[in-house]
């Protein structure tokens, strides 16, 4: 970029807030590209009007946990980093609803609405510094979506500056609205593709009163899967249901100390609710699954933070050669059938954790590049031929080249780009990166 | 009349009907006038218009087939499921003709172990529960009307109903749907899979009105029955005190399944009628329904019990088996219809307030009743802030029907000054559309009119719904968006 246009940029936002970068190997660009840090929503809105003006491609960054995410851009100049856009606008604590800048990093945002006893019931990986704009444009969540749901569930209202600069708001301040087109629910996992994500109002909850978690191992995905088929039939009304292979316990075993029986198939169950409740149905879990010849632990207070933590962390992985992160989607029934798929893979070491009652798959692959391609390739065919899909989430640069990360995205395809040009007309947000 | 039949031939009517017939066979088409009467309005009847035709459509492809013929011919159309609509979406165009889905009514797939049904969108809310309950499972959005309304017309409007504050609403419970594009293209959007990849349009369909498409099938998710269900009735003698104790049950931690609230005036009339064992002395009651595993409910009770105390309820009936617990529910539903016992004609307003603004919204309501000399009755699902607030009104003293939808208005304005919405759940329809920019400006309609290009950019399917003022759209491939100079100035958009 041309040093006019940088010059441009630091008398509108200040020297300490533009600076340059030597690329960004995640995203797959190797030239240098310019960091701009709006300080506030009316900044954002005037840099997106300079960078039409100039036709310059804008990456948007919350605080960066998740930029490998999709294809390499076609195009970048500007990453808009949003980490300064980061108040509080108001813990409405007795509606149960909280705004903020989006920029905020969750952990932030959830101490100050701990002060009144609420939190927002999302606990995707990164935990500590993921943003809320970040958590909304990737829709990243975690093992409470069984009973909470996913920022399409929760957020409510949200403020976006378009391509061009415009600022407009969807949604509202109140739980229950339908006035106007849902756009809260587009912009959630529209990867930065349709604006940049300023502001958001979410519904909260109570932080429960008890939490428990029981901690199962089975000898194969088989009686695991049973077992999820009858706890999701039962009237228990839990928070989490996770499903793993060894090695992803063993990991979490290892980083946090924990003395966990990482043999076989293992479900991790939690429950939260009031003390009496919770104990009543962790009884209920623990008959179900000696049934399944399952043989647990129940993990105390301390204990279960730190493996849900551990979980989170996990799951948050790293980048990095020799790796490919992915998600699957699934009927709740077909979820031991991709464990079953994974364990079949030769010549990788594979991590496979499921959102079980959600039919929801994330699976690390470590290997060579060949049979790294090969194994996602498998992996996918497989989902496919179940009526699901498999994301290729992170990957080194060589496999993105080779796939097609998103997969078969469906008979909307053509919609979805129309939508996009007429959002982002000139393609300046992300372009190639997602739809 | 729109310009383009203006220039139709004279005998273009009978010429279209002819093509109608050829899609859909006789019995697909409604020409009769007497007919076609009945489709002149949905439940909102202040407003009338009759089509041209109506359309009985039995399958997607005779759906698409009468989009394209639309398309090709610039008819607008209406999508049209049980008409129990209460802000006039499915009131016809002018010269349009009505696409009604009640014809497509299967129930395609019932999928227990994944808790997925698959339904066409005429299927009736309620056949949904009833193809499920013998496996203990139910669809959980129970708008008032789920006898009769139909899961096509809930996806349309986002429906809600009396549980919706702890199980969502329409939104919540939609995975997929197959839709026909104002194009006749028919595609798939989402499926039986959480979380699937490319833009969440499906989040879109459901609550744009009809504006977007017309829904051919649809993906529910379905939700096991608790273990156990409570419900309490508590009685009051200010509706503030009715108010203030759901926002003491949510700060204690406790999310009732569904939280209602009926004023004196309302709680009397339908007592009348229901006999549904209401207090009728009371100056309000506050229905509060628990439900989950046993211990939870059972854990929670003493905590709402100690709440209600608190806010000096007089009295807390706690329904003793499932025939009362339907007798308490049985009157709140009837809340609408016994109103025409009380008063010749009544108006459902359909507002959304912060909770915490309960009670002085309240007064201002009081306050706008006094000063236009109309009764209001108030029933709303407390626990989310929605507000039915019931505008009574007789249609036969002159100006009367102008003063109720004006007083009306005024209660909008209320809510969106408190922070709320101007639509909980029925819709913006065509009554409401005056309201819209109440809540979003320019920028904001203009977003959601580029939305609404991109589906529709002939501006034929359900036109004049929802938004103030109409606007045009540029068909798609005709200018190059990128060297357009205005845009390019960042002077303007285009649409």
């Amino acid at each position: 970029m041309s040093d006019s246009l940088i010059n441009s940029l630091s008398a509108m936002l200040g020297n300490d807030n533009v600076s340059i970068e030597s690329g960004c190997l995640v995203l797959g660009v190797s030239k240098p590209l310019v960091v701009v840090l709006p300080q506030n929503i009316e900044q954002v809105s005037e840099v997106m009007r300079f960078a039409s003006r100039e036709s310059l491609a804008v990456i948007p960054r919350g605080s960066g946990t998740k930029m490998g995410l999709g294809n390499n851009p076609d195009r970048a100049d500007l990453i808009l980093c949003t980490e300064k856009l980061d108040a509080v606008v108001e813990h409405a604590a007795s509606d149960l609803t909280a705004t903020a800048e989006c920029g905020i990093t969750l952990d932030k945002l959830q101490d100050v609405l701990k002060e009144q006893n609420q939190f927002l019931p999302i606990d995707p990986s990164h935990g500590y510094k993921t943003t809320l704009g970040g958590i909304i444009a990737t829709n990243d969540s975690g093992s409470l979506r069984l009973r909470y749901g996913t920022a399409r569930e929760l957020l409510i209202g949200l403020r976006v500056v378009r391509a061009d600069g415009s600022l407009f708001k969807g949604g509202s301040k109140v739980v229950k609205n339908v006035s106007g087109y849902d756009l809260p629910k587009l912009y959630v996992g529209s990867l930065g593709t349709l604006g940049i994500i300023v502001e958001a109002t979410f519904r909260l909850y109570p932080i429960p009163e008890y939490s428990r978690t029981y901690l199962a191992s089975f000898v194969s995905a088989d009686k695991c899967q049973e077992t999820v088929i009858s706890i999701m039939n039962s009237n228990l009304v839990l928070a989490s249901l996770d499903f793993f292979n060894s090695s992803v316990l063993k990991s979490i075993a290892k980083s946090t100390e924990l003395d966990l029986n990482s043999n076989g198939y293992s479900l991790a169950v939690r429950v939260m609710s009031v003390e009496r409740a919770v104990k009543d149905q962790i009884s209920q879990v623990k008959e179900i699954c000696s049934k399944n010849g399952g043989r647990g632990v129940l993990l105390g207070d301390k204990e279960e933070e730190r493996f849900w933590l551990g979980l989170r962390k996990f799951e948050g992985g790293s980048d990095g050669s020799g790796r490919a992160l992915c998600k699957a989607g699934v009927l709740i029934e077909d979820v031991a059938k991709v464990f079953n798929s994974v364990e079949r893979l030769h010549e990788v070491k594979t991590y496979a954790g499921a959102k079980a009652g959600n039919g929801i798959v994330n699976i690390l692959i470590e290997g060579e590049d060949e049979t790294l391609l090969e194994s996602v390739t498998h992996l996918r065919n497989f989902c496919d031929s179940v009526g699901g899909y498999l994301v290729v989430q992170r990957a080194p640069e060589e496999i993105k080249t080779k796939i097609d990360v998103w997969g078969n995205i469906g008979s909307g395809t053509a919609l979805m780009k129309r939508l996009k040009s007429n959002l982002d007309p000139m393609n300046l947000l992300n372009p190639g990166r997602f739809i | 009349m729109s310009s383009q039949q203006k220039t139709k031939s004279p005998t273009w009517k009978r010429e279209f009907e002819r093509k109608l017939v050829h899609i859909l066979g006789a019995d697909g088409v409604i020409s009769y006038e007497d007919e076609l009467i009945a489709y002149d309005s949905d439940a909102l009847t202040g407003y009338r218009v009759k089509p041209i035709f109506v359309v009985l459509p039995k399958t997607s492809k005779e759906v698409s087939n009468v989009i394209k013929l639309c398309y090709e011919e610039g008819i607008p159309y209406v999508p049209r499921g049980a008409g129990t609509g209460l802000s006039g979406g499915a009131l016809p165009t002018e010269e349009g003709i009505v696409i009604s889905l009640t014809r497509m009514n299967k129930i395609l797939e019932v999928d227990i172990p994944n808790q997925r049904v698959v339904v066409e969108p005429g299927v009736v809310n309620i056949w949904v529960t009833n193809a499920v309950s013998a496996n203990d499972y139910y669809y959980a959005p129970d708008p008032s009307s789920q006898i009769v309304c139909t899961i096509g017309g809930n996806v349309a409007e986002n429906s809600g109903g009396v549980h919706c504050l702890k199980y969502g609403v329409t939104t919540n419970h939609v995975l997929g749907v197959e839709i026909v594009l104002p194009d006749g293209e028919i595609i798939e959007l989402g499926g039986k899979t959480l979380d699937n990849p490319g833009y969440d349009l499906l989040g879109l369909i459901v609550g744009s009105e009809g504006l977007l498409g017309i829904v051919t099938k649809v993906t529910l998710r379905i939700v096991k029955r608790p273990e156990s269900i409570k419900t309490l009735l508590a009685s009051f003698d200010k509706i503030e005190q009715a108010g203030a104790s759901v926002s003491g049950i949510t700060a204690r931690g406790v999310i009732p399944a569904g939280m209602e609230i009926m004023d004196g005036l309302c709680l009397k009339s339908v007592e009348e009628v229901v006999g549904a064992g209401y207090p009728v002395n009371a100056g309000a009651i506050l229905l509060v329904e628990l439900d989950g595993p046993t211990a939870e409910v059972n854990a929670e009770t003493p905590i709402v019990m100690e709440v209600l105390r608190q806010n000096n309820a007089l009295e807390v009936k706690v329904a003793k088996d499932d025939k009362e617990r339907n007798l308490f529910w049985k009157g709140r539903k009837s809340a609408f219809p016994v109103m025409g016992r009380i008063s010749p004609d009544y108006y459902v307003q359909d507002g959304v307030i912060p909770r915490s603004k309960l009670a002085k919204v309240l007064e201002e309501i009081k306050g706008l009743s006094k000063k236009y000399g109309l009764k209001v009755a108030n029933v709303f699902h407390a626990g989310d802030g929605n507000l039915h607030p019931l505008v009574l009104y007789d249609a036969s003293n002159e100006g009367e029907t102008g003063k109720a939808l004006e007083l009306a208005g005024d209660i909008l304005k209320v809510c969106v000054d408190s922070g709320g919405s101007i639509t909980g759940e029925h819709g913006v329809g065509y009554d409401k559309k005056r309201f819209l920019s109440l809540m979003f400006n320019e920028e904001d309609l203009d977003t959601m009119n580029l939305i609404r290009c991109t589906f529709d950019y002939k501006g034929l399917c359900n036109p004049g719904k929802v938004f103030p003022t109409p606007r045009t759209c540029v068909e798609p491939g005709t200018k190059s968006y990128r060297e357009h100079p205005i845009q390019k100035a960042g002077l303007g958009d285009m649409y």
